[in-house]
């Protein structure tokens, strides 16, 4: 196995959004190499967006990110609605896309891309799923499979989105003790979280946003009943009429 | 016997025969070949109209090049190419960077391309007719054309081949390609590019419009029939081919016109598949059938 | 006001303003263009021509309009084909004055009949694809110039022979040409009727293809069909201009071995510049198209 490069992101005055409306503006700050972090906040607060930016989909309004290692690999669990569940592909074959990078576009997929598949979809536990067609598959299991992929891209930064919406509570164990074996590993997690209590037993370090940051730290830190409120008292709705935001960093 | 030799009467003698007939044969397969497999990916990038409007793109290059050459192979070919590429090219970068989604795009550049082409058509003091003029014949493939389809057939299962992977994720999850690869724009545009050239090379033996139905049709009858990716594009080229045959078969015994009795026998073919297919055929609701034990 | 009371209208206008000065040009009118070609021979600068139906017009979709029926009216005669070549003439004519002279150029010519697919039969308008017809053509039209312009009697006459000698010379050439074409290849397959007469006169068999259908879409049935016939009655061409494939045509005359001919001239002139500008240019472009089909 490839060693785990540890790569840190670096937010700068970060302003992320659409149509020059801040889904998130002003963000500072650095995810630490190796850390685990989750991301929360209210509805509409830009956490998914900030995952976006930090993949690479979504170009910034203002400031900057940065890799602490450019040519570090970026792994990303989107929300399982972007999939096209009815296109006709096994379970083996959506893993296998994974090892894009080793496959290569001439590749085919050989024993040991076959064995690495096996074995991801063993750990989340999906053995025997290798043939069946993904429109078959419950939320669940679906999930299972995308965590399935992520494992064999064996990235060094994680991004996961809202990974565990409509999943039932073993499996949600089940994932987040694969999460937390990654972070063992050296790797930078960085998980978007609706369930807090979820995000304090297992999240070191925490991250508040609500459309700007609320507090960014050690989870127990951030966690807080205050800090909680500020964030409800959000508006999510965009102001037709705002001015220019004349904020600092 | 005489059964055999009546089958063989109806079917099979009509090729022994005739040069003619039998060059329609291998033209209209050698553009299942292409075609088949392409329009399986429109249908599940639930693309199936954009042949359409390709071949609407199209149509004005081909009468350019027409007018510029007369019915010549290589410019008609080259002026459809050109226009087909270049309303692909905008229709991609328009999605890519702005808020217009792939229809709005594809949609807008070839109803550009078409209006283009009839004031063009019209300014040089053609009255031709372009659907007519453009209209192909299978009838009347000469050997520069089936070599044309048979080179487009080539090209486009190895560019398959080649981006099958991309293309696949593409269709499933391109937000993933994106993230992983910088191709997913090279392969999209790379996938039209082939549409545009079977397109071309069809409206040569089928003209146009029904060149878009040997692409179509086909795929959507093999739906009905597997639920694999390989297997409905292998299924697709089949049905092509046997479209191909019986249109062209059906049309020497009752003497209709060849192009459109093969889209016929292709829309028949989908029209049972609707009803008897293997999956998701109709009837299959209708019939009781156990389910397994675990 | 209908067609019939303007016209009678402008023809008293018209008969008011005065004659013809002796000086000043015969106005006739032809009813389409092999006509006016004919008559300009004869008639030559005494003569002033209008044609209703021009070069490469088409007779058979010819509407006849207001102002025609106002050229006839001014007109001393109207030559016409006759034997139904132009159907819309009786409504033309009753529309138009009655002082103008209608002559009919086929009278004293023996007319053929063709039959239909599905029995009718009437008579075959063509007459000028056999030359011999022509010279009958242009006699009549001699005579009735000079009875409408005594005058000018010495010309016509002596442009009529002029003009006959060398339509004797063309049906020599006709027929010179078809002789050193072997006599099993005086065959082809044409979509044309026009071509009743030549085919007497001359001993080219005018083959009309089987049920081929000449519009867009060729079957594969009506492919084959043409192809056997060819192979099996030895036709060395195949004259299908209105196969609008060229490319199909080409396939065809490959795959049976025929060739395919060029354009053929029937019912109309070519514009001046074309090569078949005058009844003897045209004439002498389809047998010269013919025999390059036809030799081997």
């Amino acid at each position: 196995m490839r060693p785990i490069r540890s790569a840190s992101i670096h937010l700068h005055d970060l302003t992320l959004g659409y149509d020059r409306h801040p889904a998130v503006h002003h963000l500072n700050g650095t995810f630490a190499a190796g850390s685990l972090t989750a991301v929360v906040g209210p509805n509409g607060a830009g956490k998914s967006t900030l995952l976006k930016s930090i993949i690479g989909t979504l170009e910034p309004l203002g400031g900057s990110l940065s890799l602490s290692l450019p040519s570090a690999r970026v792994a990303y669990l989107p929300q399982s609605a972007d999939l096209e569940r009815d296109f006709p592909i096994s379970v083996e074959d959506l893993v296998a896309m994974g090892l894009w990078r080793t496959i290569g576009i001439f590749g085919s997929t050989t024993r040991a891309v076959r064995a690495k598949v096996t074995d991801a979809l063993g750990k989340v536990g999906l053995a025997g799923f290798e043939t069946r067609l993904v429109g078959t598959l419950s939320g669940g299991q679906m999930q299972r499979v995308l965590y399935a992929r992520l494992m064999v891209q064996d990235a060094d930064v994680i991004l996961i989105d809202e990974p565990f919406a409509a999943i039932d509570t073993k499996t949600v164990l089940d994932l987040m003790n694969l999460v937390k074996h990654w972070h063992q590993e050296g790797r930078t997690i960085i998980a978007v979280l609706h369930d807090m209590a979820l995000a304090s037993d297992f999240f070191p370090d925490c991250l508040m946003l609500a459309r700007e940051p609320v507090a960014w730290g050690v989870a127990a830190d951030v966690l807080t009943e205050s800090n909680l409120a500020k964030a409800r008292s959000m508006i999510e709705a965009y102001d037709p009429s705002a001015d220019f935001c004349e904020r600092a960093a | 016997m005489n059964t055999l030799m009546l089958f063989y009467e109806m079917s099979i003698s009509p090729f022994a025969e005739f040069a003619f007939m039998r060059r329609a044969l291998v033209g209209a397969m050698a553009l299942s070949l292409g075609a088949g497999p392409i329009g399986v990916f429109l249908m599940l990038r639930r693309m199936s109209l954009v042949g359409d409007a390709m071949a609407h793109a199209i149509l004005p290059g081909a009468a350019l090049g027409y007018l510029i050459a007369g019915l010549s192979l290589g410019f008609m070919t080259a002026g459809g190419l050109v226009a087909g590429f270049v309303v692909a090219l905008l229709a991609g970068l328009v999605t890519r960077l702005t808020v217009l989604k792939e229809d709005a795009a594809l949609a807008s550049f070839y109803l550009i391309s078409l209006a283009g082409g009839v004031v063009l058509v019209s300014l040089r003091g053609s009255n031709v007719d372009l659907l007519h003029v453009l209209f192909g014949s299978v009838l009347a493939l000469d050997d520069p054309t089936l070599l044309l389809l048979a080179s487009s057939a080539t090209v486009s299962l190895v560019t398959l081949a080649i981006l099958f992977r991309p293309l696949v994720l593409e269709c499933v999850d391109p937000l993933f390609l994106r993230t992983v690869s910088q191709s997913s724009g090279v392969t999209h545009l790379g996938f039209l590019a082939l549409v545009v050239l079977n397109l071309v090379a069809g409206f040569h033996a089928l003209g146009t419009l029904l060149s878009v139905g040997l692409m179509m049709l086909p795929a959507f009858a093999a739906r009905f029939w597997t639920s694999t990716l390989e297997g409905m594009l292998a299924m697709a080229t089949l049905i092509g081919f046997i479209s191909s045959y019986l249109g062209i078969i059906a049309s020497y015994h009752a003497g209709t016109p060849t192009g459109p009795t093969i889209i016929l026998c292709a829309g028949v073919i989908y029209l049972i598949s609707i009803l008897i297919g293997g999956r998701n055929g109709l009837l299959l609701r209708f019939i009781p059938r156990k389910h397994l034990a675990a | 006001m209908d067609i019939k009371s303007s016209g009678i209208i402008i023809s008293i206008i018209l008969m008011l303003i005065g004659p013809v000065k002796a000086d000043e040009k015969i106005q006739v009118v032809a009813s389409f263009s092999i006509l006016t070609d004919l008559i300009q021979e004869i008639g030559g600068d005494r003569v002033s021509v209008d044609t209703l139906v021009g070069p490469e017009q088409d007779a058979h979709v010819f509407n006849p309009a207001p102002k025609d029926a106002v050229r006839i009216a001014q007109s001393k005669l109207v030559f016409l084909n006759g034997l139904g070549f132009e159907g819309w003439m009786e409504r033309l004519v009753k529309s138009a004055a009655s002082k103008t002279k209608l002559i009919i150029v086929t009278s004293g010519i023996k007319p053929h009949s063709r039959k239909y697919k599905n029995g009718y039969e009437d008579l075959d308008p063509h007459a000028w694809q056999d030359v011999r017809n022509i010279r009958i053509y242009a006699a009549n039209i001699t005579e009735a110039l000079i009875a409408i312009d005594p005058a000018g009697k010495i010309t016509y006459e002596n442009n009529f022979y002029r003009y006959d000698a060398n339509l004797t010379s063309l049906d020599a050439f006709i027929r010179s040409s078809i002789i050193a074409i072997p006599s099993e290849r005086r065959k082809i397959v044409t979509t044309h009727d026009a071509f009743g007469y030549f085919e007497q006169a001359y001993g080219v068999s005018m083959i009309a293809p089987q049920g081929v259908s000449t519009e867009s879409e060729a079957s594969a049935k009506d492919v084959a069909t043409i192809i056997r016939q060819v192979k099996s009655e030895h036709i060395p061409a195949i004259f299908i201009e209105n196969i609008s494939d060229p490319r199909l045509a080409e396939q065809i005359a490959k795959e049976s071995g025929a060739k395919i001919g060029g354009k053929l001239y029937s019912d109309a002139l070519s514009n001046e510049n074309g090569p078949a500008g005058t009844y003897i240019t045209m004439m002498e472009t389809n047998i010269r198209e013919l025999t390059k089909a036809m030799m081997p």
